[in-house]
């Protein structure tokens, strides 16, 4: 390829990403731009700026109540989620080789069921009798807990694949440690950059879920999502505060996943 | 009494039998090479050793106790594997010392012998290096050493030169076995390379089909191999069933008979035989002749341009008596 054909490849992708890169942006900015404004109607700009719909988002209560207990649902779900997978996978990977198979068929499970379908089961099963959990955290945290499940069994296992597990733990105990202590020491720290990339990913997903919310829990546990849904009445600048509010966080959140990440590999 | 001795040794997997009744005695010091084609129970062998792989019947003896109800992290026995298995993790410092920490050996202590020991594999420089940072040789080497600084009574090898380049395999193959040598320690290797097995061992265990086939020195068994397989796997044996080898040698023969290439002569003797191809190896040029309807492999020295012959060229061979031999 010639200099000047190279070049003008070199432009044609740059325009690409660019205009991908704005198309994914202007909405963003868009919202941004109303959430600052005191209004905009009839002109081609807003009349004017204000700081005031944030002010009125972060001092109502009832958001912030939505905010932490979505913090902690999702919290709650993703330690579920470490506690109990961690353990499975190490003995799936290192004891039951063969049990892979019937494990991948079973994590794609919730993806087969549309939440709408799976949470009329959960109600009919939860909603009364000796497990009565609808209405309360519990049932999301549960239900989130199978939603988080194939996010962070597929990133493990990759990383369980990478890193020669057997002979790994066959060295370990060689050199005198119990499987414990093989675990603790040399399998698990070398699992962190996989549970890190699926913890992040599945919190994302999870803190802006809201079919699950809504229709198992609703305003008895409000979440962030159904919240702003609760909201959608009120006015277009407050909406737009607390849809930036929400974006900025998740990206805060990612920032600092990505640098924990790469401080340590 | 030897150092190590196994005995019965047996192992299968549901139905499908690995090995069977496998014996042998290992002297101190001695570096035992498990020589074998693929499959054919020698790396099982060595985890059953090891403990990691149980086995359903027969002992195995170290010095006179009985290793098969201990668990691996008791039988003090060092292993190096042919995928390094070395923990990313850690550095190389670390991976050295993880065997002292787990015996609790002190700090001042640990890092002395781990310095003692990356010294050994000439890494004495590279002990804050992370594994992923090092070359394959580099990765073997500190492999070797933590499995050394434990200071093991038996030392296994599971074919820990198969991954790495031909130049660097054979640079190791020397540093395992002078440091072997230095430590005196006894050392069970496993193989599936002939070259491999006959230059570094003291002895070399010939394995197929989940058996001992042959046990000896190199020399042994490259001279007299026991059987047709044994033939066929060391060198380069022109195996003959009875037929062609009494056609070629103008004598009734019954059994199978097995002679070297280098053990045949060309231009002199008096049985006619025709060049069919030849390949250069560098000082060897190895022929493809047919003599009496028999093709055979014969290698000659290249010593001088009058050692070429071209294909198709017509010339007598002869046979040293000695190296023809008969195999079951």
């Amino acid at each position: 390829m010639s200099r000047v054909e190279a070049r003008a490849a070199g432009l044609y992708h740059r325009t690409v990403v660019t205009v991908l890169f704005l198309i994914l942006l202007l909405p963003l900015a868009g919202t941004l731009l109303y959430s600052i404004s005191t209004s905009w109607s009839a002109t081609i700009l807003p009349d004017g700026l204000t700081l005031k719909w944030y002010a009125q988002l972060w001092t109502d209560p009832r958001f912030l109540a939505a905010f932490g207990q979505s913090l902690l649902v999702c919290f709650g779900a993703l330690l579920l989620s470490v506690v109990l997978i961690l353990p499975l996978l190490f003995v799936v990977h290192y004891h039951f080789p063969k049990l892979d198979g019937l494990m991948n068929i079973l994590i794609l499970l919730p993806f087969a069921v549309p939440p709408v379908v799976s949470s009329v089961g959960l109600l009919q099963i939860y909603g009364s009798g000796p497990l009565a959990m609808v209405g309360t955290p519990w049932i999301l945290i549960g239900c989130y807990f199978t939603v988080a499940l194939p996010f962070m069994y597929r990133a493990i296992t990759n990383n369980l694949q990478a890193i020669n597990l057997t002979d790994l733990m066959d060295a370990a105990h060689l050199l005198g440690a119990s499987t414990w202590k093989a675990a603790f020491l040399v399998v698990l720290p070398n699992l962190r950059k996989g549970l890190m990339v699926s913890l992040f990913l599945s919190f994302s997903f999870l803190f802006g879920e809201f079919v699950f919310a809504n229709l198992l829990v609703g305003t008895r546990y409000e979440t962030l999502q159904v919240y702003l849904n609760n909201m959608k009445n009120s006015s277009g600048h407050f909406n737009s505060a607390l849809v930036i509010s929400y974006f900025f966080f998740v990206l805060l959140f990612t920032w600092a996943a990505n640098r924990l990440n790469k401080d340590k590999a | 009494m030897s150092f190590l001795s196994i005995q019965g040794l047996h192992k299968s997997y549901a139905a499908t039998s690995i090995f069977s009744d496998i014996n042998c005695e290992i002297g101190k010091g001695e570096f035992v090479t498990l020589l074998g084609p693929s499959g054919c129970g020698k790396s099982t062998l060595l985890r059953c050793i090891a403990g990691l792989t149980e086995v359903n019947g027969g002992q195995i003896l170290l010095e006179g106790q009985d290793l098969v109800p201990l668990s691996p992290q008791k039988r003090d026995i060092g292993m190096v594997f042919q995928s390094y298995a070395l923990f990313p993790n850690m550095s190389v410092q670390q991976n050295v010392a993880f065997g002292l920490r787990m015996q609790k050996v002190s700090k001042d202590e640990s890092a002395k012998r781990v310095k003692e020991a990356l010294d050994m594999v000439e890494l004495g420089s590279f002990a804050d290096r992370y594994p992923h940072q090092l070359s394959g040789g580099q990765c073997q080497r500190v492999a070797l050493a933590r499995s050394l600084v434990t200071r093991p009574r038996l030392l296994l090898l599971d074919e820990p030169l198969s991954a790495l380049d031909a130049r660097i395999r054979k640079h190791l193959r020397e540093q395992i076995r002078s440091i072997q040598q230095e430590l005196g320690l006894t050392t069970i290797f496993v193989t599936h390379d002939q070259e491999e097995a006959l230059t570094m061992s003291d002895r070399i265990f010939l394995m197929n089909a989940g058996k001992i086939v042959q046990s000896g020195d190199a020399e042994t068994l490259y001279t007299a191999p026991v059987d047709a397989f044994a033939a066929g796997f060391i060198g380069n044996y022109n195996l003959l069933d009875a037929d062609a080898a009494s056609r070629l040698l103008l004598r009734p023969v019954t059994g199978r008979v097995a002679i070297r290439p280098e053990a045949i002569s060309l231009g002199v003797g008096d049985i006619d035989a025709e060049v069919r191809s030849h390949s250069l190896l560098g000082n060897v040029i190895r022929y493809r002749v047919e003599a009496r309807g028999v093709e055979l492999l014969v290698d000659v020295l290249n010593r001088s341009a009058d050692d070429l012959h071209g294909n198709g060229k017509r010339l007598t061979l002869s046979i040293d008596n000695d190296a023809i031999r008969e195999v079951a």
